[in-house]
């Protein structure tokens, strides 16, 4: 849009690198991103089993908060289990404790059988880590395995097919130990567990062996990857890439068994032990972080710059190198995924800047060589999050600002760290360490190397817990009694009756849903040990438990609330309409809603236009949000999974559920009919947030968030005029400055597109409330003639182009 | 008696007029009749009724609520009798949806104190404030001059944005409480001005004169409008008139015109005069900003849409 005369930003081309890439990043980010053209190397599923006829090589509990794939499950595990390679595992062995059986089968595949591969150019190497390892089970485990998974599944299915929502024990979504493991080697941590004091019984002696034989595996994989180097450097004839590849060959010797002492040892050894951690939970990425990059890296980048090992620009590259390596996490899709599967992040979370121990901004250098990373190559993975807090400074604030009016479409998540620090505080974290803390996956606030927050391993669909309260706990769609007898609304004579009967379907809910994600805590802890994991995760080796047994310094469980607005929005309007102006009569309501508002459209206008929404700075309907969200997340940490002691704790992600329990949860009292989207995060209902980006902000920052620690996923649309230039750049990064204080704990800042303003133009009454501005003035879109609509989506289309 | 006041929006998260991160008041009612009007629904003082047929479901609520039969269904519209609406505001409230709406509400100096200051944590982080606009704010000084002491005791930054259609009695005690002042200068032949903005353009030097007096910062904003304002004769002469009498001038803005408005000229049932007429070109409004750079003025910008380039 041809917007000022000031100097406007210009947006990088959706999922296009930058011209300044250096030839071989150029190449490298290519040969990623064409699956079909490179046979030769692609990162696919590796299943590899004992060869006994009742091996398991599928593990459903990991896969149950992806109900999609439900159908999928028995073919999965069947066509697995048939292709799996059988790697040799003596029979003698299957009387180890589980742990030692475990390490000892990674290990035979990491040292054997992992194919190793470097590709022409590379830096970093190692790029197959996609495996579906055996449990290792006897046949009388397997058997009861198969039988608690079954009984597991039976029951998340049906908390599904009702709509309540899933759970699962789920792998990834931790920072591993990374740091301590690049500065004091694999073969630091195994000094340290061969220095614990050796009172332990038979299995804790086992399982610290186990980390020691997984530890060792890693130092065998290098070596692997070394000897590899050495020889295609005895046949390079260019001089320079047989220079590159001795240079391979010697780090790979070295790291990640030794300690780091460059940048290009730190990025390798880095890079070794996150694949590696992936291979060993048979899990491609979600939610495996890596955590404060910017930080734990910088003592390396800073010494080989100091030292002239390095210039910038050379450091630059290697970071570019290591920066193409998780998105290989995505191969696995590669048949089927369109482009790549980068519909879906995968949440490899780098988090850059945010508060030192003493309370000062900890950005550095590397910092800003990261956001030039990030922004030149452009890809879906790590996905980047920077933590912003009072005394970020102006320029980096600025750059930031900068970085979301030109990435259109590109993740850019904001953490925000006096929020998010308080709710660890609230949720017991040792206080000193706050300061360090980072998010896993999207948003999900957890310490560093020592803490299993189990961020999406329930996901609770809380509007469900509306349609059980008007219907005195059945299933609308099914009539079945899910929930307590709460009673007939029609008989409530005031809305705090409705309320207390919302609470008691709310808590039964959490109960419940609790419940079964105990036995999916259980299953894993009893068959599923990660020694590898175990190892880079503080607690651990000391405890001699393993990181899925409770073995980390802090375990916890989230859960995560779905439909939260929608929610609030639904009893707002009960007790604004029927309860307070007695405007509609619950019968008419109940009616209406079991009609799914068909013949009842007054009804649902009524509902969708004359009651207090949640996200417009509206007091009224703010405090109820906030009453809410104190309920349920309180309620949520009073529980404990029995199997492991993790503690239950809750936070604001809606991943696709929004989507997917649309159908599933009868028409809410919002004004929403059945299939209409859920609301998502802590965000309003999309479409209610009519009084702007600061009135929305200030809604999510009155929730009381402390008590969802884990975090809230908020989103905020803004049209690009208002990033048109440097005042208005100014503008966002003081909007960001004040969400600091006054919003939630994390935001992601999306710029409308011309593809929104189409659809709003084909579906005016969803867009009703969609604002475009234009200098000095702003307007309804969905009001301006179809010609004037035209003519702004030409317009922001030109300035998107 | 405490005054209130008839406003027709309370923006927030405003970009546009005047510095940071803002709340606008738009007060209702201007004695100016520019053709190009931007906020039509700012033009007269009362409260207005109107329907807007995307939200309407033709449910009739409204019809049968009016105490004063002025409103009826015809051709799948909801006609307004405008010699009979008296903007009670009851068919607004019947209405299930929000296609009925009584624009302008009235406020007393402490709920409007309320209101405007909800965003106070964006308007510290960006140097922001309020901004006073129309309408013509300063068609309702007495309740401003109860209102802005109010704000100054707040600590709010306020900015006043007007056509200077207000004589300097007026204006001047009020510019103690004022920080910032955005001021529209739109043509400067005075009979175009008496013709097309229909007030006589020495009232509205008079007020400039008032405003540079008070020492007050000062932003004159300049609206390009085809083939009435945008003539390179008219900026220059702004541009020497700023040059030789404007001492305080912070910045000078030409906005570029808009169409945007022309939906709201329909829901209230007045003609839009620029109906159809087209957006500037981008080049046109450069080489304008070239003229107001070229007299010597700093701080010369340029915003708003253009035609869209093919």
């Amino acid at each position: 849009m041809s917007e000022s005369s000031a100097t406007s930003v210009a947006p990088s081309r959706l999922w296009g690198p930058a011209p300044s890439l250096s030839p071989r990043v150029r190449k490298l980010r290519e040969e990623y991103f064409s699956f079909r053209d490179r046979p030769y190397f692609r990162n696919e599923v590796m299943p590899f089993g004992t060869g006994k006829p009742w091996d398991v090589v599928y593990t459903p509990h990991s896969w149950s908060v992806v109900p999609e794939v439900f159908p999928f499950m028995p073919a999965f595990e069947d066509s697995l289990a048939a292709c799996a390679r059988v790697v040799p595992f003596p029979d003698a062995q299957l009387r180890d404790p589980l742990a030692l059986r475990r390490a000892r089968f990674f290990a035979e595949v990491v040292e054997r059988h992992l194919p190793v591969q470097i590709l022409e150019g590379e830096l970093i190497v190692g790029g197959q880590f996609n495996t579906a390892l055996s449990l290792t089970l006897t046949k009388a485990e397997a058997a009861r395995f198969r039988e608690e998974e079954r009984s597991f599944l039976a029951q998340v299915s049906e908390l599904n097919d009702l709509g309540v929502g899933n759970c699962g024990a789920v792998p990834g979504h931790i920072i591993p130990g990374y740091a301590k493991a690049l500065r004091v080697g694999l073969r630091g941590l195994v000094v340290e567990i061969e220095a614990l004091p050796a009172d332990g019984d038979h299995e804790t002696t086992a399982f610290r062996n186990a980390l020691v034989v997984c530890a060792q595996a890693a130092r065998h994989l290098a070596g692997r990857y070394a000897v590899l180097a050495e020889r295609l450097a005895d046949s390079e004839r260019d001089p320079q890439r047989w220079e590159e590849l001795r240079e391979i060959a010697r780090i790979c010797r070295k790291v990640p068994w030794e300690p780091a002492e460059t940048l290009h040892e730190a990025l390798q050894a880095l890079w070794f032990i996150h694949m590696l951690v992936m291979a060993a939970e048979s899990y491609p990425g979600p939610g495996l972080s890596p955590g404060r990059i910017d930080q734990y890296l910088y003592p390396y980048y800073r010494r080989d710059l100091d030292s002239g090992r390095l210039d910038r620009a050379r450091a630059k590259e290697l970071c570019q190198c290591w920066w193409l390596k998780p998105n290989y996490a995505y191969d696995y899709q590669g048949r089927v995924g369109n482009n790549q599967g980068i519909t879906a992040g995968f949440g490899q979370l780098v988090t850059l800047g945010g508060i030192d121990a003493q309370g000062g901004d900890a950005s550095n250098d590397l910092t800003w060589l990261l956001l030039e990373v990030i922004e030149e190559m452009n890809l879906l993975e790590p996905k980047p999050n920077i933590r912003l807090h009072a005394k970020t400074p102006p320029a980096l604030l600025r750059r930031v600002a900068d970085l979301i009016a030109r990435a259109q479409g590109s993740p850019f998540l904001l953490n925000f760290d006096e929020h998010s620090i308080r709710g660890l505080e609230w949720q017991g974290l040792p206080k000193e360490r706050l300061w360090d803390y980072a998010p896993v996956g999207c948003l999900e606030n957890t310490l560093q190397g020592d803490d299993r927050s189990g961020t999406v391993d329930v996901n609770l669909n809380l509007a469900k817990a509306v349609e059980l309260t008007l219907f005195d706990g059945q299933d609308l769609a099914t009539g079945r009694q899910i929930g307590p007898r709460t009673g007939d609304p029609a008989r409530f004579t005031d809305f705090a009756a409705f309320q207390a009967a919302f609470l008691r379907q709310l808590r039964h809910l959490v109960e419940w849903i609790i419940r079964v994600n105990n036995r999916a805590d259980e299953i894993r802890a009893r068959w599923q040990p990660t020694p590898f994991l175990s190892l880079l995760v503080d607690g651990c080796a000391r405890r001699g438990k393993d990181v899925t047994a409770g073995g980390a310094e802090h375990n916890y469980l989230t859960v995560e609330g779905v439909a939260f607005a929608t929610t609030v929005d639904s009893l707002a309007a009960v007790r604004k309409l029927v309860f307070e102006e007695k405007r509609l009569e619950m019968g008419a309501l109940l009616e209406a809603i079991r009609a799914n508002f068909e013949g009842h459209e007054k009804v649902r206008s009524l509902l969708a236009n004359k009651a207090p929404k949640y996200g417009n700075d509206d007091d009224a309907a703010d405090a109820l949000a906030r009453e809410v969200s104190r309920f349920w997340t309180r309620e949520v940490f009073r529980h404990q999974a029995p199997a492991t002691g993790k503690r239950y704790r809750a936070g604001y992600l809606s991943w696709n559920y929004w989507v997917a329990y649309a159908p599933k949860t009868a028409a809410t009292p919002d004004g929403r009919p059945r299939g209409k989207f859920l609301s998502n995060g802590s965000c309003p209902v999309a479409s209610q947030d009519r009084h702007g980006p600061t009135a929305n902000a200030l809604s999510v920052g009155k929730i009381g968030l402390e008590s969802a620690p884990s975090g809230d996923s908020h989103t905020l649309s803004l049209s690009p005029s208002l990033l048109r230039d440097d005042e208005h750049l100014e503008k966002l990064a003081a909007f960001l400055r004040a969400y600091g204080e006054a919003g939630g704990t994390a935001l992601q800042v999306n710029v409308i597109d011309p593809a929104t303003l189409r659809e709003a133009q084909a579906n005016p009454f969803e867009y009703r409330n969609l604002l475009v501005r234009v200098t000095g003035y702003n307007a309804y879109f969905v009001t301006l003639g179809q010609e004037i609509q035209n003519e702004i989506i030409a317009r922001e289309a030109h300035a998107l182009t | 008696v405490t005054e209130t006041a008839t406003l027709f929006n309370i923006q927030r998260f405003s970009t546009e007029d005047g510095p940071g991160i803002r709340t606008t008041l738009f007060f209702k009612g201007c004695p100016l009749a520019c053709p190009w009007c931007q906020n039509p629904e700012g033009m007269d003082a009362g409260p207005q009724t109107v329907w807007q047929a995307v939200h309407c479901l033709a449910c009739g609520d409204c019809e049968r609520a009016c105490p004063d039969g002025a409103l009826c269904r015809r051709d799948g519209r909801t006609e307004i009798d405008r010699t009979l609406c008296l903007h009670c505001g009851t068919c607004a409230e019947a209405c299930p949806s929000a296609a009925l709406e009584v624009v302008g509400k009235s406020y007393g100096v402490e709920a409007l104190l309320a209101l405007a200051q909800r965003d106070r944590p964006f308007f510290e982080k960006s140097g922001g404030g309020i901004t006073l606009s129309g309408g013509e704010p300063l068609l309702q000084h007495p309740f401003l001059r109860e209102f802005l002491p109010r704000c100054r005791e707040a600590r709010l930054q306020v900015a006043l944005d007007t056509s200077g259609c207000a004589r300097p009695e007026v204006v001047t005690p009020l510019l103690d409480w004022i920080d910032l002042v955005l001021f529209d200068l739109k043509l400067m032949d005075p009979e175009d001005h008496q013709r097309l903005v229909g007030v006589p353009l020495p009232v509205v030097l008079r007020c400039l004169e008032a405003v540079v007096a008070s020492g007050r910062p000062l932003w004159i904003r300049t609206p390009l409008i085809p083939g009435m304002t945008d003539h390179p004769e008219n900026i220059r002469a702004v541009a020497a008139y700023l040059a030789g009498n404007v001492p305080t001038l912070a910045r000078w803005d030409l906005l570029a015109y808009s169409n945007l408005c022309a939906g709201k000229y329909g829901m209230l049932g007045r003609p839009f005069a620029l109906a159809g007429v087209p957006l500037l070109e981008r080049a046109a409004v450069e080489r304008l900003a070239a003229v107001a750079a070229q007299a010597g003025i700093s701080g010369v910008r340029w915003s708003g849409p253009t035609r869209a380039e093919t």
